[in-house]
């Protein structure tokens, strides 16, 4: 006996519909579906009414659809499009999350208006929606109007949410709006987008008027000025690679792209933060799916560039937001090839220059900031009457004043460790000694450290001397410390402690 | 008589041919390292465990070639008089070693490839001289060339003073001075030389190495072109891999020989082959020398080309094309799969394999630059560094610099 597998329609429908995550994918889909039908123009209007119920109307002049297309369009997985956008057929099943779809088309002399009521509340009711087809004659050139109303798209069609400059954006960063296929294909063709929202939505500008061709910012590649290296950007013209895999077969990596600074990249309608949008963008029908910005390197920041690499062999998720073939032979020689072809980018003299000049401009920004840091310090110097030591090194400068106006001892460094505990040493009357220089005395027993080779302190100033008090209290590294500051002495250890001198700068240099 | 003449050029790669008396030598050429003493005695072509296959191979030992003729892999070596005390010998042997220049012993009698011998001047001044079990000597120009001399070279250098990266400035600049010093009390003795003389230089870029050639010219009498026959870069061997420092520092080199006028001399890099090689010849070196063949085989390791190596048990004999792999004889030996086989057996033909998978490289090379066309040299150096993703970018560096630029000014309107 043989069973044939069951499929529930209701939850497959449900499950592609719910797929889409951003409710702007019903715009990627609708430009797809145009771009497929060959139209050269498509309108889309979203309209709100006081209820916040959406209806999206998306109309073209492309081919039109006939009773079978238009099965596919309502069916599920049933695409009679081989080499095209949409050749899965699960684009479409987005409308299914509305109140109802009307769609008349015209094809070869013959309108059909359709309509499909409640789909989405008679999916979430086990049932499977049907649609009805009424066919006229007509002498219209061919055409589609898709009516969508009641679209359940959660927040993204929130008018609060929902503005021309998100959905410009979205459509050239996320839909065939920002194809870069018009660098490379024969059998590109243009078309033309418009986007309105009603006034209820956002009414701060007239509709969006674009096509679908990305482009990148201008060139830039020498600008004068000082700091300007943000403005530079140069454009990587389009560039077809082959590889051949092992079996034989080769693959094509249609890749185009431009390297640009900050202010260049702004420019560009990008879709979230530039950490997020920039690198190296793997494409299918030159739609960005996912970057690979390992592509690049680890001696470069990707958010540099701004490349797209198309690969008609990426396969893609329902929802075309992720890569599927992942861990196959396909990817591995796609990136591969990649990681070559930005290797070489990398080389190019224009974005070493680049790079250079925005070290350059990096280090001068840096002494700007220097220079308003020097005038602050020299503002400060003169409001504090002269050296307060704040490092070591000025110790070591208070310390050679203090010798040389008259101090009953000479004392000069002979040696100096920034770092070691034993920081200093110290010719003093040409005996040497190891001394410890610091700003405060109590920073040292701060950082609790070890006294065994300490023979001498040199400080500005004692500094905390509750903290120093603090530290009596208890052993300090396991033994006994007192600090005698009538005598200018520590004492440390137990019954035959030893004596370290402490010398303070402070009360003997003017 | 000694002749440089280049045949052919590809960008800065040039193919030369360097002859020196009745011997003639095609570059670029990698000169393979050779101890031709290692303690032993003559019956064993003076010993040194691998070292002493190696000769075998050189000296066609059938027993040990498989009755192969690899002398293609020998057109050209390099011995190092350092190398002579090696093996802790006593001063008797040493003396008798080199009562016979290496071609009078029978076993090397047949050798007709040319025979370099270097200074060691980086391992000499390490020690302090030569030094053996029972004897210590002071080695200084004179008595280094004395040596070099005793060994019947074809080719011999300067004792020089290699520096080293972390050497403080005046450290080098003494250095330097010592080295010009040699060099000129070299050239004094040119006349004893019945062959070429080269002269070591050292630095690892332009200011650097301009200071080492105008302490050299100021200590000599004559133009460097007619006391020397040829230029060895030196010190490089601590930077070996950096490729980066290599190719500047070659490339630096061979600048500062073009504003001399000194570019018809041969450049010969000391102690560097490998996977930097077709990266140097692409910026005008001529020829080079190392043990590397050697030392991988020693640590186990069997060369898949310039840049991989594998342990020799993983070795895949069918995917090499080179002579020894291909022959069932050798293919036993790698695998340990005869008789009484010595360590130094399967070693041995490991070496000869590395040597060939490197000496092939160079073959190609040589081929390329005869077609006279820059840009198959840039497809040829693509296509070798095209699965290392580390090394890749210097090689693509110097084509966008040197060759070819990927993307060329013009190229900006699109379709």
């Amino acid at each position: 006996m043989h069973k044939t597998p069951q499929v529930n329609e209701v939850n497959e429908f449900i499950e592609i519909a719910s797929d889409f995550e951003d409710p702007l994918e019903v715009i990627r889909e609708a430009l797809s579906n145009s771009y497929d039908a060959d139209a050269t123009q498509v309108d889309i209007n979203i309209e709100q009414d006081e209820e916040g119920r959406n209806t999206l109307v998306i109309e073209d002049d492309g081919h039109g659809m006939d009773e079978d297309d238009l099965s596919s369009f309502f069916d599920l997985g049933n695409s009679n499009k081989d080499d095209a956008i949409g050749y899965k057929g699960h684009g479409t099943k987005i409308y299914y999350k509305s109140d109802e779809i009307r769609v008349e088309t015209v094809k070869d002399g013959t309108r059909i208006e359709s309509v499909m009521n409640q789909p989405w509340a008679k999916l979430n009711n086990r049932e499977l929606p049907t649609y009805s087809i009424e066919k006229t004659d007509t002498d219209e050139p061919s055409r589609t109007r898709i009516e969508v109303h009641g679209f359940r798209a959660g927040q993204g069609f929130d008018p609060q949410k929902l503005t021309y400059n998100k959905i410009e954006h979205y459509i050239k960063w996320k839909t065939i709006g920002g194809s870069t296929a018009w660098h490379f294909t024969d059998d590109f063709h243009r078309m033309d987008i418009t986007v309105e929202l009603s006034s209820t939505i956002d009414d701060t500008r007239d509709q969006i008027q674009t096509d679908n061709r990305l482009e990148f910012s201008p060139e830039n590649r020498d600008p004068d000025g000082e700091l300007v290296a943000e403005m530079m950007c140069k454009h990587y013209p389009p560039r077809e690679l082959t590889v051949a895999l092992d079996d034989g077969r080769e693959l094509t990596i249609e890749v185009v792209g431009m390297v640009g600074g900050k202010e260049a990249r702004n420019e560009l309608p990008t879709y979230g933060k530039h950490s997020a949008q920039f690198g190296i963008w793997l494409a299918k029908d030159h739609i960005k799916v996912e970057r690979y910005n390992d592509a690049i390197g680890a001696d470069n920041e990707f958010f540099h560039f701004f490349f797209v690499a198309n690969c008609q062999e990426l396969e893609l998720s329902a929802n075309r937001e992720k890569i599927r073939n992942k861990s196959g032979d396909v990817y591995q020689a796609i990136t591969d090839e990649l990681d070559r072809f930005m290797t070489k980018v990398c080389q190019d003299s224009w974005y070493q220059k680049y790079i250079e000049r925005r070290k350059l401009e990096d280090k001068k920004r840096s002494i700007r900031s220097q220079e308003s840091t020097l005038e602050e310090r020299r503002q400060r110097t003169e409001e504090q009457g002269g050296l307060s030591p704040s490092n070591s090194a000025e110790v070591i400068a208070m310390l050679e004043r203090y010798s040389a106006n008259g101090a009953p001892e000479t004392i000069k460094i002979a040696d100096f460790q920034m770092d070691d505990e034993v920081n200093a040493i110290l010719d003093t009357e040409g005996e040497l000694e190891n001394a410890s220089l610091q700003v405060k005395l109590s920073d040292f027993f701060e950082d609790e450290t070890p006294l065994n080779h300490i023979d001498r302190f040199v400080c500005w100033k004692l500094g905390d001397l509750d903290s120093l008090s603090q530290v009596e209290r208890s052993p300090y590294m396991g033994k006994p410390i007192r600090f005698d500051f009538q005598e200018n002495v520590i004492r440390y250890g137990g019954e035959n402690p030893r004596t370290i001198p402490v010398l303070e700068l402070a009360e003997k240099v003017s | 008589m000694v002749s440089f003449d280049v045949v052919a050029e590809a960008g800065e790669a040039r193919r030369g041919q360097l002859q020196i008396n009745d011997r003639t030598l095609e570059t670029p050429h990698l000169f393979p390292v050779i101890n031709f003493y290692g303690g032993g005695n003559e019956g064993a072509l003076f010993g040194g465990g691998v070292h002493r296959t190696v000769k075998e191979f050189l000296a066609h030992d059938n027993e040990v070639t498989g009755g192969e003729d690899y002398s293609d892999l020998f057109h050209g070596v390099m011995t190092s008089i350092s190398s002579l005390a090696d093996y802790g010998i006593r001063e008797k042997k040493l003396e008798w070693y080199l009562n016979n220049e290496i071609r009078e012993w029978d076993c090397f009698s047949d050798y007709d490839g040319m025979i370099f011998a270097d200074s060691g001047g980086y391992k000499i001044l390490k020690q302090g001289g030569l030094e053996g079990k029972d004897f210590e000597k002071d080695i200084d120009q004179d008595k280094a060339l004395d040596i070099q001399l005793a060994l019947g070279p074809d080719i011999v250098v300067n004792l020089d003073h290699p520096i080293h990266p972390d050497d403080e400035f005046e450290e080098r600049i003494e250095k330097m001075e010592q080295t010009a010093a040699n060099a000129a009390r070299f050239a004094e003795r040119r006349d004893e030389v019945d062959g070429a003389c080269y002269l070591t230089v050292h630095g690892y870029y332009e200011a650097m190495l301009e200071r080492s050639f105008d302490l050299i010219e100021d200590e000599l009498a004559e133009p460097i072109p007619e006391a020397f026959d040829g230029i060895a870069l030196g010190s490089l061997v601590p930077r070996k891999d950096n490729v980066e420092v290599l190719v500047e520092a070659v490339s630096d080199c061979k600048r500062e020989m073009q504003q001399r006028g000194y570019d018809e001399l041969p450049l010969h890099v000391l102690g560097i082959s490998g996977n930097a090689m077709p990266l140097l010849v692409a910026v005008g070196a001529d020829t080079f020398d190392s043990a590397s063949y050697l030392h991988q085989a020693i640590n186990g390791k069997y060369c898949v080309n310039l840049f991989e190596t594998v342990p020799i048990d993983e070795a895949n004999f069918d995917s090499c094309e080179c002579r020894v792999c291909n022959d069932d004889f050798h293919r036993a030996r790698m695998r340990n799969e005869m008789e009484d086989l010595y360590q130094k057996d399967i070693l041995g033909s490991v070496a000869a394999h590395n040597l060939a998978v490197q000496q092939r490289e160079l073959r190609k090379f040589r081929q390329l630059i005869a077609e006279g066309d820059k840009e198959r040299v840039a497809e040829y150096l693509e296509e070798a560094v095209k699965d290392q993703k580390g090394f890749r970018k210097f090689a693509y560096q110097l084509i966008n610099e040197r060759i070819n630029p990927y993307f060329e000014e013009t190229d900006t309107t699109y379709a």
